[in-house]
């Protein structure tokens, strides 16, 4: 009982200071709200798309390249982000995609997806192929619509909100990539923490944390929703 | 209507799992495979079902080539061991996905068939082995499928239940006419079962014929006995208790292929019983001993 109450401790204990203080809940800047929950929504949607769709083919593939495709797309989850960001920014600046939107995006992409496939093809090796072979019998939209969104809604789930979580832990990512002109909560957030406003910075925070819970949180119910609606026109 | 295999190929690694294998399967047969653990039985299903695509050769249908045709396109469905119920739809939602219409009524139909009609609302976690492997078949059936795999469908099960969805499969299908292959590496299954069979040896098929054929014909099949000079298969064979002479149990009584192993003793060799006249075989094909 010593021990998880040591590890339960050790977890929340970057949290303790958050409650030191009182947040003052002034909305920081709309414009870099609204970008950041758009980012978030397009990169969230692409990453769960892109995963299951490599995910898939490498659950079903008898490629003899199978070994070699999984290695590559794993790879990048060995190699530090700030090295494999380094490589971005030259490739990107040489095609023009510096302090651009789409390369922040693509930037994004790059560093999330490899955890995205892992995630995937995780939550499929978990339902195992027998179960996923079972669905190959249905039509294809019969097969996402009422199997595969069903049972693979806690990968889902945790792939948007990992994307969504990486996605507000980057400053870096943005500040080199966006050159200072595309700006991400993170970035607008940054500044108030090298700065002395206690109070703002914490509101800041509060914000960090609650985006991604509140996602989980709507998500868990979008999911729940989805599935009786389903069962529902099944009965 | 009638299935065709063409020298089917299917290697994996260094391993030639099939070989060539070239089958027929009449319309509206049982057509039992029967091979080892690893003979490519399973594999032979997969490609039938377009699980699996082969190396070489193909799946004819109506003298259709089914090549790469997904498997939601042919009409195939395939009953395996695992049950794999969806978890997150009900027994009758399981079934209600399968029909074309989707539709509670028809899935109901369905289950009714099966015996389960009350169980519609049940989780899939609340049915025991045999009700899932049932749910599992009128899933299976529910797609109207022509052709019906049956991948040793009763492995998981205990003896007494097997036996019972074992006549309860044949008499369905043989209600329902659809042409069905059984892979299964046991004998005495494909035998209750099956109308022909097929040994799978070495990736190709080593033998086809009826069961009578092949039961009587092949060592492969039959276990032979000596009663009084003559070698005779053991399973079929009752020995006349005044006479000593042996009697060739009838066609009729052979089908009720759970006799074979009640016959069975511990050395695994069969025991000849000495009158069928002092035995019975009550509702559910076991023999046993007539009271005096």
């Amino acid at each position: 009982m010593i021990r998880q109450f040591f590890i339960v401790c050790l977890v929340l204990f970057p949290f303790i200071g958050l409650f030191r203080a009182s947040p003052d809940f002034q909305a920081s800047s709309q414009e870099t709200m609204l970008q950041t929950i758009g980012l978030i929504f397009v990169l969230a949607l692409v990453n769960v798309w892109l995963a299951f769709t490599l995910a898939w083919w490498l659950m079903w593939t008898e490629s003899r390249l199978k070994p070699w495709v999984e290695w590559l797309v794993f790879l990048p989850l060995f190699i530090p982000l700030l090295a494999s960001l380094f490589g971005m920014y030259l490739v990107f600046a040489e095609v023009g995609l510096i302090g651009s939107r789409i390369g922040v995006g693509l930037a994004l992409l790059m560093a999330t997806l490899p955890y995205s496939i892992r995630l995937a093809y995780n939550g499929m090796y978990v339902i195992g192929r027998p179960m996923l072979e079972q669905s190959l019998g249905l039509p294809p939209f019969k097969r996402i619509l009422y199997v595969l969104i069903p049972l693979f809604s806690g990968s889902i789930r945790t792939i948007i909100l990992f994307t969504t979580v990486i996605l507000l832990s980057q400053f870096a990512l943005v500040q080199l990539i966006g050159a200072g002109l595309v700006s991400t909560v993170t970035t607008d957030f940054y500044q108030t923490y090298a700065g002395n406003d206690r109070s703002r910075a914490l509101t800041n925070t509060w914000m960090l944390i609650l985006l991604p819970l509140i996602l989980y949180i709507g998500l868990g119910g979008l999911s729940t929703w989805f599935v009786r609606r389903l069962k529902g026109r099944l009965s | 209507m009638t299935l065709r295999l063409v020298q089917l190929h299917k290697r994996f690694g260094k391993t030639d799992v099939l070989d060539g294998v070239d089958l027929v399967v009449e319309p509206n047969e049982i057509h039992a495979v029967i091979g080892v653990s690893g003979s490519g039985k399973s594999t032979l299903l997969r490609i039938i079902s377009g699980l699996t695509a082969a190396d070489r050769g193909d799946v004819y249908w109506r003298d259709v080539p089914l090549g790469n045709l997904p498997a939601h396109k042919r009409n195939i469905t395939i009953l395996s061991q695992s049950t794999l119920l969806f978890p997150h739809l009900t027994a009758g939602e399981n079934v209600a996905l399968a029909c074309p219409r989707k539709n509670r009524e028809e899935a109901e139909r369905w289950l009714e068939t099966v015996h389960l009609k009350d169980r519609y609302d049940a989780e899939v976690h609340e049915l025991s082995g045999g009700e899932q492997q049932r749910v599992s078949l009128a899933r299976a059936l529910a797609a109207r499928p022509e052709v019906l795999l049956l991948d040793e469908p009763f492995t998981n099960l205990d003896p007494r239940l097997k036996y019972e969805l074992q006549r309860f499969i044949r008499d369905l299908v043989k209600e329902l006419n659809l042409t069905t292959i059984l892979v299964t590496h046991d004998r005495e299954e494909a035998m209750l079962m099956a109308d022909r069979l097929s040994l799978l040896k070495d990736g190709k098929v080593s033998q086809t014929g009826t069961t009578d054929q092949l039961y009587e014909t092949s060592s492969d099949f039959g276990e032979f006995v000596t009663v009084k000079g003559r070698s005779l298969p053991a399973t079929r064979v009752i020995v006349n208790e005044t006479s000593g002479d042996p009697v060739v149990l009838k066609r009729k009584l052979f089908r009720f292929g759970q006799l074979f192993g009640e016959y069975q003793d511990a050395d695994g060799t069969y025991l000849i019983l000495p009158s069928l006249e002092r035995y019975e075989v009550d509702e559910t094909y076991y023999i046993k001993k007539k009271e005096e």
